[in-house]
């Protein structure tokens, strides 16, 4: 079982989020990055695929700045196989379509048994890429898996998915791209002899002119602003009920706008 | 606010802009290792710290440890954290890889030490025995001893403890009468009693190995005869695994680290319990010795990590509780309430907490990064330099840390207010939690006499002129900073002060008032601590000041209007002139006090030494 893991670096959920003065993007100064959770749920259930066949790769697959390169180390040190690192300017802040096309190119020079993305990533939640590398690749593909069978015949799969209000169990055959959902599995932590290892894996490093792309970007951001911080409430004191409801649902109708 | 268990910002300040530990790396002894392998490392073990030792602080706190049918059991949740640790290869982190281990540099475990301690004192309390007592096998046993003990007890599939105390003998280690016969096969026949043992037993592993100090029979009174044996609680007798007679007789009920056990235990009730010499006969305190330093900075440790999630829970809460106005609007009864990190009174607890905590961090982490320096250094001078600096400073890292640790857990609890006082919160825990770090491992007064009675003389107070030569050095070169002015200045008179008062006790010494420097040996060594922990912020500061103006620089941030727009929006900034002030405030308020403590010293006054007891009251 040769599994690709597309996995992104993103800001720590718990970092406190600026925007920059002039509007362009965040600040990234102090930020903390970690492997997007989803990510990381992607990397347990490749591993585990890789022990239950005592057979394969796990290879991860990244597109991102020079910074990365410690999120991919970390999955390695969690015991994946190798790296693939497409470190390229123009591939800066992409957006999902452009990291879509370098994902398809790269596993395409690769070649797997089955694709995984996380559903989403916690930054900017687009929650695209996944399927439209599918999409690119003309492979089937299941979101939001939460389990996952592979049959012994390596074949295909039985894959169980989130659905509004219930589970939808899906057969699909391989090679396919799943998008990882919580609730998939547990992932291990990454160990110190794990870390040691680590270290002596190969990631190797590309551009995009090595996959032979240009990227094609269907988005471009115009302006970051922050959500408007939440007004202090009005208070009616000191009056009848019967006349402060009055006031206030004057209040919502013409002030507020709600009713 | 991300991780309440440490700034990380400042752990990492301080190992690669203060200390710039990726210099190590430049050593053969760690040139395998990088600063991205660096912070894998923290990473992981922040993450291990707050999602799975941390969730079972409370728990282990209100649970306990219970003792059933001669057996000791932890609280359940502690199983899967302590799992985890050991599969990851933490307890050991320091430990070279011919042992089993990693061979990480010091400091790196010194960091990953406080992360953990603060996450879960008492979980940490097993494998810290553990290692502590395999450090000792490593260092003293034969090569079957190792492949016996050391190499499952590095890997967490066995446990360790160390059995010094008796009923009669604690401070006073010599008084001990555990008893050791030797056998015709060479093994000893143990008997005894040991109590307050810490992690004595427990259902975390299949087998304890205790490392006993015992009298062999005939063997000189006091210190000098006494030898260590490593003594198993279930022994090996071919390729099984049986009970070697050690009994636990109870657990202590006590203030804090509930979910550790402290055990008494009765070695050879049936005269069945063997041991086994490690090193030789009548050298056990001389081993011991050995591994005091680590063992004493270890707890060192301990004081850090409370202070540390004290601080960051007190700060987060000082941020959400409203109540009272802002004090310029005091008398408007409907002014707005404001967060209480706005009271002046607050805000001075905090600033406490945070330059005492950070200097202790300093500090602690050097003193680990002192014992690296002795493993990369290339000259025996070198080597030498820096165990000076170690050897002096370890007892002021151990009670310092402990007393001023547990006073910010103190302020934790006060700025908590009636929440603090009650188990809701958990600062109540980290008080509680954190007090033992002055009693254990030599009671800080032990400390302060070590330091007085020992340290100060080793080679006619060379080890002193050491650490006086280099925080000298420091002083001279932060003295070319004019902003630095006004921290500088009262480091400088502190600094002073205490070469004056050592001085002074050196005087003492060679007199017949000898008894001076034993009385106010604690005061002393407060006083060393003081001067140490604002040398780690003076040195820290003239670093975040050098950064901070490079950063407006950048910014043009040339007017006070810019310059605080700048610290608003840039996070390192921030950070920075966080650092600058912790250092300015502990200048001012701790270190200009230093002139009247060393006046309190060198008062000689007696009065606690010459009134008679019947004075002290009357019972
Ligand atoms: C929770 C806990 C865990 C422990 N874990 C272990 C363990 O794992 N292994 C182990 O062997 N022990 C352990 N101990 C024992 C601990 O190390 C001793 O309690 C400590 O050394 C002090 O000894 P003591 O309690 O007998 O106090 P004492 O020695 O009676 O001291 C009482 C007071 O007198 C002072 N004092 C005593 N002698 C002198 C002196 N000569 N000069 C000046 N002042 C003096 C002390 O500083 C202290 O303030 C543990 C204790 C506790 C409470």
């Amino acid at each position: 079982m040769k599994s690709l893991v597309c996995l992104k670096q993103v800001p720590d959920t718990e970092t406190q989020i600026k925007v920059k003065p002039d509007g362009t993007g965040i600040v990234t100064d102090g930020i903390k990055y970690v492997i997007n959770p989803y990510d990381e749920f992607s990397v347990e259930e490749a591993l585990r695929l890789k022990e239950k066949f005592k057979a394969g790769e796990v290879v991860i697959l990244t597109v991102g700045p020079d910074r990365c390169t410690e999120a991919i180390r970390t999955a390695l040190a969690m015991g994946a196989d190798r790296g693939i690192h497409v470190n390229d300017e123009s591939l800066n802040d992409a957006d999902p379509y452009s990291i879509a096309q370098v994902l398809a190119a790269a596993a395409s020079q690769e070649g797997y048994d089955l694709i995984f993305c996380g559903h989403r990533a916690i930054d900017d939640d687009f929650g695209e890429v996944g399927a439209m590398l599918a999409e690119l690749l003309q492979l089937p593909q299941v979101t939001l898996v939460t389990k996952l069978e592979i049959a012994d015949d390596t074949q295909s799969a039985v894959v169980e998915r989130d659905v509004e209000g219930g589970k939808e169990v899906i057969e699909v055959p391989l090679p396919c791209v799943l998008t990882s959902q919580k609730g998939l599995n547990e992932p291990r932590y990454a160990s110190l002899p794990g870390i040691m290892k680590a270290k002596k894996k190969k990631i190797d490093k590309k551009t995009a002119a090595d996959l032979g792309i240009t990227s094609e970007r269907k988005l471009a951001p115009t302006e970051y602003t922050m959500p408007p911080e939440r007004k202090a409430g009005k208070k009616y004191e000191d009056m009848e009920p019967a006349e402060a409801a009055k006031i206030v649902v004057e209040a919502l109708r013409s002030e507020a706008k709600v009713i | 606010m991300a991780n309440l268990l440490i700034d990380e910002r400042d752990m990492k300040f301080v190992l690669y802009e203060q200390l710039n530990i990726e210099e190590l790396c430049e050593s053969q002894h760690y040139a395998e290792f990088s600063r991205e392998m660096f912070d894998m490392v923290l990473d992981a073990a922040t993450k291990l710290a707050e999602k799975e030792l941390a969730p079972t602080n409370a728990d282990g706190d209100q649970k306990g440890v219970v003792l059933e049918n001669g057996e000791v059991k932890v609280p359940e949740s502690f199983h899967r954290a302590y799992q985890l640790y050991c599969e990851g290869g933490w307890a050991a982190l320091p430990v070279s890889e011919e042992h089993g281990g990693q061979g990480f540099p010091l400091s790196i475990y010194g960091a990953t030490t406080e992360l953990f301690v603060a996450a879960n004192q008492a979980l940490l309390m097993y494998p810290g025995l553990t290692v502590g007592a395999a450090r000792l096998i490593e260092k003293y046993g034969t090569e079957a001893q190792q492949r016996t003990y050391m190499d499952n007890m590095y890997a967490g599939v066995w446990a360790g403890t160390m059995c010094l105390t008796e009923p009669q003998a604690g401070s006073d280690v010599g008084a001990l009468r555990t008893k050791a016969v030797k056998n015709s096969d060479g093994t000893y026949s143990i008997t005894g009693n040991k109590i307050f043992i810490s992690a004595g037993d427990h259902d975390l592993t299949e087998n304890i190995i205790h490392m006993v100090l015992a009298r062999v029979e005939g063997a000189p009174p006091g210190t000098k005869g006494i030898s260590i044996f490593i003594v198993p609680k279930k022994r090996i007798e071919g390729e099984e695994l049986v009970d070697n007679d050690v009994t636990t007789m109870a657990i202590e009920k006590k203030l804090g680290i509930h979910a550790s056990a402290t055990c008494a235990l009765n070695f050879g009730e049936k005269d069945n319990c063997i041991g086994y010499l490690l090193g030789e006969e009548n050298q056990g305190m001389r081993i011991m010795f050995n591994m005091m330093n680590e063992a004493r900075l270890a707890v060192g440790y301990q004081g850090l990590g409370q202070a540390s999630a004290a601080y960051m829970y007190a700060l987060r809460y000082a941020k959400d509780r409203f109540q009272g106005p802002e004090i310029s609007t005091m008398k408007d009864p409907v002014a707005p309430k404001v967060p209480i990190i706005q009271h002046p009174d607050v805000r001075r607890m905090l600033m406490w907490m945070k330059s005492v905590t950070e200097g202790i961090r300093g500090l602690l982490y050097f003193a680990s990064y002192c014992g690296d320096r002795i493993h990369a250094a290339k000259t025996d001078e070198e080597a030498a330099k820096y165990q000076g600096f170690l050897d002096i400073l370890i007892p002021v890292c151990k009670s310092y840390s402990s007393d001023m640790g547990f006073r910010v857990t103190e302020l934790a609890v006060q700025i908590h207010g009636g929440y603090g006082y009650c188990r809701e919160y958990p600062v109540e825990q980290f008080l509680r939690d954190c007090k033992i770090a002055s009693i254990y491992e030599g009671t800080n007064g032990i400390q302060a006499l070590d330091l007085v009675g020992r340290k100060l003389g080793v080679g006619q107070g060379l080890l002193f002129k050491s650490i006086a030569a280099e925080t000298g050095n420091l002083l001279k070169n932060a003295k070319k900073n004019f902003r630095l002015k006004d921290i500088v200045e009262p480091f400088d008179e502190a600094r002073a002060q205490l070469i004056e008062v050592t001085r002074y006790f050196g005087l003492k010494s060679i007199t017949e008032d000898f008894m001076t420097p034993i009385l106010y040996a604690t005061p002393y060594q407060d006083l060393f601590g003081d001067v140490a922990v604002g040398f780690m912020l003076l040195w820290q500061a003239v670093i975040a000041d050098r950064r901070l103006e490079e950063l407006y620089g950048d910014a043009k941030a040339d007017t006070p209007e810019k310059k605080a727009e700048l610290l608003r929006t840039n996070r390192s900034a921030a950070f920075y002139r966080g650092k600058v002030a912790s250092a300015e405030f502990f200048a001012n308020t701790v270190l200009s006090l230093a002139k009247g403590k060393a006046r309190a010293i060198m008062s000689g006054e007696r009065s606690a030494i010459d009134l008679p007891e019947e004075s002290f009251a009357l019972f």
